[in-house]
Parts: C-alpha cells; sequence; structure tokens
C-alpha cells in the first residue's frame, strides 16, 4: 500500500517567491528591522539568514539585476550601464533586455519547465517570451511592449497598473513622490494578486522598485528626524514590510505536498548620502585628455579631434581608441601606456576639501571577460560612498550637485534566504535559487 | 463596402488584401488629379510594396504612375540610397528629394549642436510650435525637435508648394498600436490634404511573402536582420536572421528603432543617469 501511494502520489510542485527590494542597503535593513520600523521583515530575518551582498561593478540596476536573473557578469551578459556607445557610429544607445547575451535562469534548461511569473524585473524591456508571465521594469516605456502573454494586457490596463513613477515629476515635488510611491505600489500589489491566483507558478518574483526612488530624491529624509518627509519616508517602508508580510503569509499558506517551498529576498545595490558628484568628462578635459567640438556640448557624441578618452554614466572610461571609434586618435600599441596614465591621473582625485575619493580602479580585464568583452568600459572606477561619478558633458566644475540626495554603494546590498543560505556575492544568487528546484 | 474593418481585413487571404489595396489605389486614382497624387517613398519594405502595388494598377490601366517624394533625413543608410536608386531606374518612378537642408546644413554629424537662432523663420516658428524652448539642441533625426525639423517640416513645406491633394503612405495597422484609429482614407489639417493607407491591413508576414512571391527587390539591410528601417544612428539589427527569418508574430517589428529614445532619456536623466 505504501508503495502504491509512493507510486501514484502526485507530483511535488514546489514553489519559489523572491522579492527584490531595489536598492535598498543591509546596514539600512538591520536599523530598521531593530527599531521595529519593519516587524513582518525582522521576524524573517530574526529566523533565516541575511547578510551584505556585493553587487557588480558599476553598481546600477540594470547591470545588476542583469547579473542576478543570468549569474554572469557584463563581459558574458552584455549589459554594462543604462547608456552605452555604438562604436562605428560614436552613437549613444540604449541597451535593453533584447541586448541581454545569456538566457535569464527562469528561462534556462533547468527551469523552463517550471512555470515562472516576473513583476518589475528592471531590464527585461521589451518584454520576451516566458513559460508563465513577465511583467518588464525600468526603463521600460510602453505598456503594450512590456507584458508577456500579451493577453494580459486588458487586465493590467483594468486594474490601472503602473510600471514606474512619474520619474520627472517625482523628483522635484516631494509630495506628489509620496503619492505616485503608493499608488504605484497599490497597481503593482493588485498585478501580484491577480498573477499569484491566475497563473500555477513555481517560482514568483516582484520588484519594488520606489525604494530606489525615494532614496535618489530624498535619501536625507532617511536620517533626519527633523526633516519634513523623515516620517513619510519611514512610513513608505513600513508599506514596504506589510507588504512583504502579505506576500509571506500568503506564502507559508500555499498547501504543503511535501516539496520544499523557498522565500528569497534580496537588493541589487545599496545606498548613500551624496557628498558631491564629480563629473569625469570634466577632469578629463581638464587634464587635456578630452575635448569637444562645442564649448557646452549637449551629449559626448560631439567629442572632439584629439580626445583620447571619454566617460559614460556612471564611472566608466573609455580610451578613444584608433579604429574602433570614428574620431579615434589612440594608437593600439599605446592603448595600455594612455590607460595606465588615465588610471594614475584618475588616482590623484580628490574631493574639493582635500580627501581621496577614489577606491579603486579597475582595468577592463579585471572585471570582464567573455564574448562581450571589446564592448567593455577600458577603466572603471569604485568610488568612497559619497562621490557619485558621472558621465555628463555640459558643465564647467569637476565637483558638483544636481539635486539628487542618494547614490547607490557597491558592497551593502542584502541577501536574505528562509533556510539560512548564505550569499554574499549577486552573481551567486542565481545558483543557490536554481539548487533549490533541484530533484523537485 | 466597408472598407475600414481592422479586425476582418488583418484576416483576409493575401490575395484578397492585395485586391483590397488595388481597389483602395483605383478609388484613390479616380478620386484625385494625377499631378495632385503623391507617393510617400522611404525606401522601406512597406513603402516599397505600395510603390509595386500602384505600378500594377496604373500598368492594368495604362496610366501613368503618380509621382513620389522621398524625405532625407539627413542620417539616412547608403543601402537605402542604393535600393532606391536601384527601384527608380529599374521601375522608371519620377521622385522628388525633399530635406530640411537650412537644418542638415548646419550639422556634421548627428549630435551636432544647432543654434535655434542661426535657422531660418520657419524652423524657428516650428520649434516655437512645438513647445521646444531651448536656444540649441543636437542634431537627430529621431528626435523630437530633429524629427519635426527633419520629417514633418520638410513633407508639410512640400505639400504647400506642389499643390499636393493627397499623399499615400505606406502605414500598416499590426505595425503599433499608434496606427491602430486609422482609416484608408484619413483628411489631414495644415496643410490641409487626404492621406490614404493603401496596404492598412497588411500584416508584416504578408509584406514578405508579397515581396517574395513578386520578386519584389529590397533593401540589403533586412538580409542582414534588420526588420524595421528608420535613421541610421537609430535603427539597430535586433538577430543575425533575415527580418522575414525571424519570429515576426511574436516579437515587435520596431523592437531596433529606438523610437522612445527621447522618453528612455527622459527618464534615465530624472535618476541623474546622462
Amino acid at each position: 500500500m505504501n508503495l502504491l501511494r509512493k507510486l501514484y502520489k502526485k507530483k511535488k510542485n514546489m514553489r519559489t517567491v523572491v522579492i527584490g527590494l531595489d536598492g535598498v542597503p543591509y546596514t539600512m535593513l538591520k536599523d530598521m528591522a531593530d527599531r521595529q520600523i519593519i516587524p513582518k521583515m525582522k521576524s524573517l530575518f530574526d529566523n533565516g539568514y541575511i547578510g551584505p551582498l556585493e553587487v557588480t561593478i558599476p553598481e546600477i540596476s540594470s547591470v545588476s539585476w542583469s547579473s542576478f536573473m543570468t549569474g554572469e557578469q557584463a563581459g558574458k551578459h552584455g549589459i554594462f550601464g543604462f547608456i552605452d556607445i555604438a562604436p562605428e557610429s560614436f552613437n549613444l544607445y540604449f541597451p535593453n533586455f533584447s541586448n541581454l547575451k545569456c538566457i535569464p535562469f527562469w528561462n534556462a534548461p533547468d527551469l523552463v519547465q517550471k512555470k515562472a511569473v516576473v513583476i518589475n524585473m528592471p531590464a527585461t524591456y521589451p518584454a520576451q517570451e516566458i513559460n508563465g508571465a513577465l511583467i518588464s521594469g525600468f526603463v521600460a516605456i510602453d505598456l503594450a511592449s512590456a507584458v508577456y502573454p500579451k493577453s494580459l494586457l486588458p487586465k493590467l490596463h483594468e486594474i490601472g497598473y503602473r510600471i514606474d513613477l512619474d520619474l520627472n515629476k517625482c523628483r522635484h515635488d516631494h509630495d506628489y513622490l509620496f503619492e505616485d510611491l503608493k499608488l504605484t505600489l497599490k497597481k503593482r500589489e493588485l498585478a501580484i494578486d491577480y498573477l499569484w491566483k491566475e497563473i500555477d507558478w513555481n517560482l514568483f518574483m516582484v520588484v519594488i522598485t520606489g525604494t530606489d526612488r525615494l532614496m535618489h530624491f530624498l535619501w536625507d529624509a532617511y536620517g533626519n528626524e527633523s526633516h519634513i518627509y523623515h516620517q513619510d519616508f519611514i512610513d513608505y517602508f513600513k508599506e514596504i514590510d506589510a507588504l512583504v508580510g502579505r506576500i509571506y503569509d500568503r506564502f507559508s499558506n500555499l498547501s504543503g505536498d511535501g516539496a520544499p517551498n523557498r522565500f528569497y529576498m534580496l537588493s541589487d545595490h545599496g545606498f548613500t548620502k551624496i557628498e558631491y558628484e564629480v563629473y569625469l568628462n570634466q577632469f578629463l578635459k581638464n587634464c587635456g585628455y578630452l575635448t569637444f567640438k562645442q564649448q557646452r556640448p549637449d551629449t559626448i557624441m560631439e567629442i572632439g579631434e584629439g580626445a583620447k578618452a571619454f566617460a559614460l554614466d556612471p564611472s566608466r572610461v573609455y580610451i578613444n581608441l584608433k579604429g574602433k571609434y570614428p574620431a579615434g586618435t589612440v594608437d593600439q600599441a599605446d592603448l595600455f601606456t594612455v590607460r595606465e596614465e588615465i588610471k594614475s591621473a584618475l588616482e590623484g582625485l580628490v574631493s574639493p576639501s582635500g580627501d581621496p575619493i577614489i577606491k579603486r580602479i579597475y582595468r577592463k580585464e579585471e572585471l570582464y571577460h567573455g564574448q562581450c568583452l571589446n564592448q567593455a568600459p577600458d577603466l572603471v572606477i569604485l568610488s568612497k560612498h559619497g562621490y557619485d561619478l558621472k558621465g555628463k558633458v555640459n558643465g564647467t566644475e569637476v565637483f558638483g550637485h544636481s539635486g539628487l540626495q542618494g547614490m547607490h554603494t557597491q558592497n551593502d546590498a542584502f541577501f536574505f534566504s528562509e533556510t539560512g543560505v548564505a550569499c554574499q556575492k549577486i552573481f551567486n544568487v542565481k545558483n543557490a535559487i536554481i539548487e533549490s528546484f533541484q530533484g523537485n | 463596402m466597408n472598407f475600414n474593418n481592422p479586425k476582418k481585413n488583418l484576416e483576409l487571404s493575401l490575395n484578397d488584401k492585395i485586391e483590397l489595396a488595388k481597389t483602395i489605389i483605383k478609388s484613390a486614382i479616380q478620386r484625385f488629379p494625377q499631378n495632385q497624387l503623391y507617393l510617400a517613398w522611404t525606401g522601406g519594405k512597406d513603402s516599397t510594396t505600395m510603390l509595386w502595388l500602384y505600378r500594377e494598377v496604373t500598368r492594368e490601366l495604362k496610366i501613368e504612375m503618380p509621382e513620389s517624394i522621398f524625405i532625407d533625413e539627413g542620417d539616412t543608410f547608403d543601402e537605402i540610397s542604393t535600393h532606391v536608386d536601384q527601384i527608380r531606374n529599374k521601375w522608371n518612378i519620377r521622385i522628388e528629394i525633399v530635406k530640411n537642408t537650412d537644418v542638415s546644413d548646419k550639422a556634421n554629424t548627428i549630435g551636432a549642436h544647432i543654434n535655434v537662432s542661426d535657422l531660418n523663420k520657419r524652423n524657428q516658428m516650428e520649434i516655437k510650435k512645438i513647445g521646444f524652448s531651448e536656444k540649441h539642441f543636437p542634431f537627430d533625426p529621431e528626435s523630437y525637435v530633429g524629427n519635426h525639423l527633419m520629417k514633418t517640416v520638410p513633407m508639410n513645406i512640400f505639400i504647400e508648394t506642389h499643390n499636393v491633394s493627397a499623399l499615400s503612405t505606406a502605414i500598416r495597422w499590426d505595425e503599433q498600436d499608434a496606427r491602430k484609429e486609422e482609416d484608408y482614407f484619413s483628411p489631414r489639417k495644415s496643410p490641409d490634404h487626404m492621406r490614404i493607407h493603401p496596404i492598412l491591413h497588411f500584416k508584416e508576414r504578408d509584406i514578405w511573402d508579397l515581396t517574395h512571391k513578386n520578386n519584389i527587390p529590397f533593401c540589403s539591410l533586412y538580409y542582414r536582420g534588420y526588420r524595421s528601417l528608420g535613421t541610421k544612428g537609430s535603427t539597430h539589427t535586433v538577430s543575425d536572421l533575415p527580418a522575414w527569418e525571424q519570429d515576426l508574430e511574436n516579437s515587435p517589428e520596431r523592437l531596433g528603432r529606438n523610437q522612445g529614445k527621447e522618453e528612455i532619456m527622459g527618464q534615465l536623466r530624472a535618476l541623474g543617469y546622462m
């Protein structure tokens, strides 16, 4: 009888949930948990593993989430930033999901038989085929192209789904920022509710991106209790906590049919206060490495004659190589000499008050390997917390402010697993998740 | 005859689609004087198909082919120019090339800096009209200002100065959402003229089926994986396969067109990434 029961036993239907909190630092979560601001998450953290997570360099969402979903670095997956330059024409373009050169793990052979729901994952626009459902996240400009399968579109219209905040308005109008944060979160939850029930999933992933927006625009409101938006800032995280709690409660109520269910959370980078924005192109210009055709260029595409190097947002420096770029000036034979010279110059960068701002400068081959190596920046700079390295072209000063308050950090993202499995690098998260599926 | 029934017409057989397009073309030819009807030709697969259909009809009726206009946006692929020249000679097409040289002469390259005050009155007025208030802009035919100056303005000037009463273009319902509301005959204001859309009901697959079946020449870029052609600087391949071998039904046709560029830049700028 036992044998028969075993033979006829229903196939195990294992469920894995992954919640992404874009840009949320480990240190902030610890602080908020200790202060009972996020009680639901605290009780999760108390009963599992939570620790800091190192992410990609540069530490931005499109690169980091692409590494999360493929387990690879940019030399293989091909996403080096939100902006890139086409070498043959020197035109700027915006790498998107169709430029991703590796398969996201939900489409990999191990998992493709399992049904997956992916909601608001950055760098997945335009939406592509998935065994389940996908709603793309930032940068996704047209909902119709951000949804797979297309048959979900009427439902998303009906619930008034929002991909992102009205960023341009929210940056300047902070009252509106909180309205929009709440509204967008509410709509996100409606999509979660719908797909949770609609699809018989094995893997359910959702990323909350409002956290990143809030910290870019209003980081100062977090630590300063007299800030007029301090309470709103805290309240938004309480709402996130309540949402995580609702998802977790529902997750724990899933009928256990013997298969282990798994619950993970992570962020794609941390955050800290901006002391200064650092305009790398202005620095290169001051050192004589960069010229422009115009006195006040609008974009890097106006690079001038004799330029040896240029920078793209954030923290990526490229040598203007002859034969690679239309106005290339540096001979292949001189590439490494010029690169070392520029690296030394950058290493000497100090803040207006004389503090060193560079943590480490990586040469291309120290960070990247793989089929996309040729596309990679020649140098990538990791700055000390507080110094936000920008690719802006149209200023006159090396240091300045643009009105943004928060910047990303590379070593202060977080990873949580309910099972106690630890993970220190974003490249390894994929395997941690996939392993839990093995044999099920 | 109920022409405008997207649902029904999109599902017709290829032969019925061709017949419907020819009926629309015949009706346009009857309605508008021969020298006031123009065909907008970009060198792309759709407008070349439209041109071929006009050629079939006019040969059947033994009348002269309407003249074509080609808008040079200032960043045209060489492969498109070559293709246009070949067809023009092969089919003996009369073609007017229009270009907003007042703008393009001030830019050596894409991205070059143009001062609004250096432009002629008409261009300055047009810039004001679309609500752009900066003193300068980078030259890029796919940007908001660039698109208006390099496509809309020269076309409107041509319509105004050549007494054009009808312009036939090759837009299709299934190409993008913005086309969904279009009709076979759509009157336009300022300047007043009729837009004629004979291949609205063709799907991307139909265009390739028709092209291959009738040996209609096409631009070599499609062979190299481009699916939809725009300016050189804004168009990318999305696959290494020839356009017609790609999964046309399940991936967006204009994927390689960087069309939301302005909007993407706006969002990135708000978060400090530009």
